[in-house]
């Protein structure tokens, strides 16, 4: 369950930034799925409730924002969506790329009261 | 209305794990003990490639094992045959282990005297990835039936590893597997990795890769 060991991780992360910002209590967190991160938004929802249980976030709701995944081909330059793509230029048919963005998992929100 | 304060911080979600890791790593440069993660799929051939690289090192390096497995230690009870201390770690239905695992173990395993640590990792080559260990070298194990566009499908894995070792190279006649095609796979992922072709089980190939680890491990001991 690759999804609940990523989770587990972010609580490690969060707990040590709210430590230091003198927070308690987390209302919600906002987080950026990027679609090459290999990680799937619906599997973090499903695996939630286990990695914030007995947590400080027990009550914190997650908010997940999906960051598409878009690479540039090294080959001609063309600029495409790799998940819509196959992972292959749709000009050229190259498999040689650049990811742009997408590849990443990353807090961006942290919203307490 | 309630009065939110919204924290805007744009931090990997693994960045604790990442900061663990680098704290590990230098505390293996003070005690000169180079720590090796060891990945693949599920019976790509871990185990056995450890019991040969335990075999032909043994008599120059020390040398202790770290088996990381969800449930089971059949793995561990294999490589204590070599004579190398050997520690087993569950991860309590995880699949991979991140940095602060890796701490304990070592501290279980009492890296005292030890010139060289070899973590098997969970079989998978998805979270593994994503967990910086805190090793000073990562390396995996692809084997031939697994198929030549692995790099393509895997792409952060192959791009974190020094080393590439082809395994089961004995059975490659029975393998569509194009071995140039895969080499440019990596390539496109990772251009630095060096990729060595062993049967594990044949034990061929393994020198070209222990001379490779050898001057790892002085060159991290100096
Ligand atoms: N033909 C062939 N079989 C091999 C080779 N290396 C390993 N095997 C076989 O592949 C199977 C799995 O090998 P292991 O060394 O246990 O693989 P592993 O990666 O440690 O497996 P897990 O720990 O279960 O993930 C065993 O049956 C081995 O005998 C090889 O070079 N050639
Ligand atoms: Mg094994
Ligand atoms: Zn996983
Ligand atoms: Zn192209």
């Amino acid at each position: 369950m690759h999804e609940l060991g990523v989770l587990n991780s972010m609580v490690h992360t969060i707990e040590r930034i709210v430590k230091e910002q003198n927070v308690t209590a987390v209302h919600k967190l906002v987080i950026e799925v990027g679609e090459l991160s290999g990680i799937v938004p619906r599997y973090l929802e499903q695996s939630w409730p286990a990695a914030s249980y007995k947590t400080f976030m027990e009550e914190t709701k997650l908010e997940l924002i999906v960051i598409p995944g878009i690479v540039k081909c090294k080959d001609c330059g063309r600029v495409f969506n790799a998940v819509y793509s196959d992972l292959n230029c749709p000009d050229c048919g190259s498999n040689d790329m650049e990811i742009l963005e997408g590849n990443d998992l990353m807090i961006k929100e942290i919203v307490c009261n | 209305m309630e009065d939110f304060k919204i924290l805007e911080i744009k931090t990997s979600v693994f960045a604790d794990n990442s900061i663990q890791a680098g704290k590990l790593r230098e505390e293996l440069k003070d005690k000169k003990v180079l720590l090796l993660n060891l990945m693949s799929s599920p019976g790509a051939g871990k185990t056995t490639t450890l019991t040969r690289t335990i075999n032909a090192l043994k008599d120059r390096l020390t040398i202790g094992v770290m088996e990381a497995d969800i449930d089971s230690d059949v793995d561990a009870r294999t490589i204590l045959k070599t004579g190398a201390k050997t520690i087993q770690l569950h991860t309590g239905g995880m699949c991979h282990l991140d940095a602060e695992m890796t701490r304990q173990g070592l501290e279980g395993l009492d890296t005292d005297g030890l010139d060289l640590v070899i973590l098997e990792n969970v079989g998978n080559l998805v979270c593994p990835a994503e967990f910086d260990t805190g090793a000073v070298k990562n390396v995996m194990i692809l084997s031939v039936p697994e198929g030549d566009d692995k790099p393509l499908k895997y792409p952060l894995m192959f791009s974190i590893c020094d080393v590439i070792l082809i395994n089961k190279m004995d059975v490659m006649p029975y393998f569509d597997f194009d071995m140039e095609k895969c080499k440019a796979n990596i390539r496109l992922r990772n251009p630095n990795a060096i990729v060595i072709p062993i049967s594990a089980q044949k034990n061929e190939g393994i020198k070209e890769w222990t001379d490779w680890l050898e001057n790892a491990v002085n060159s991290w001991c100096e």
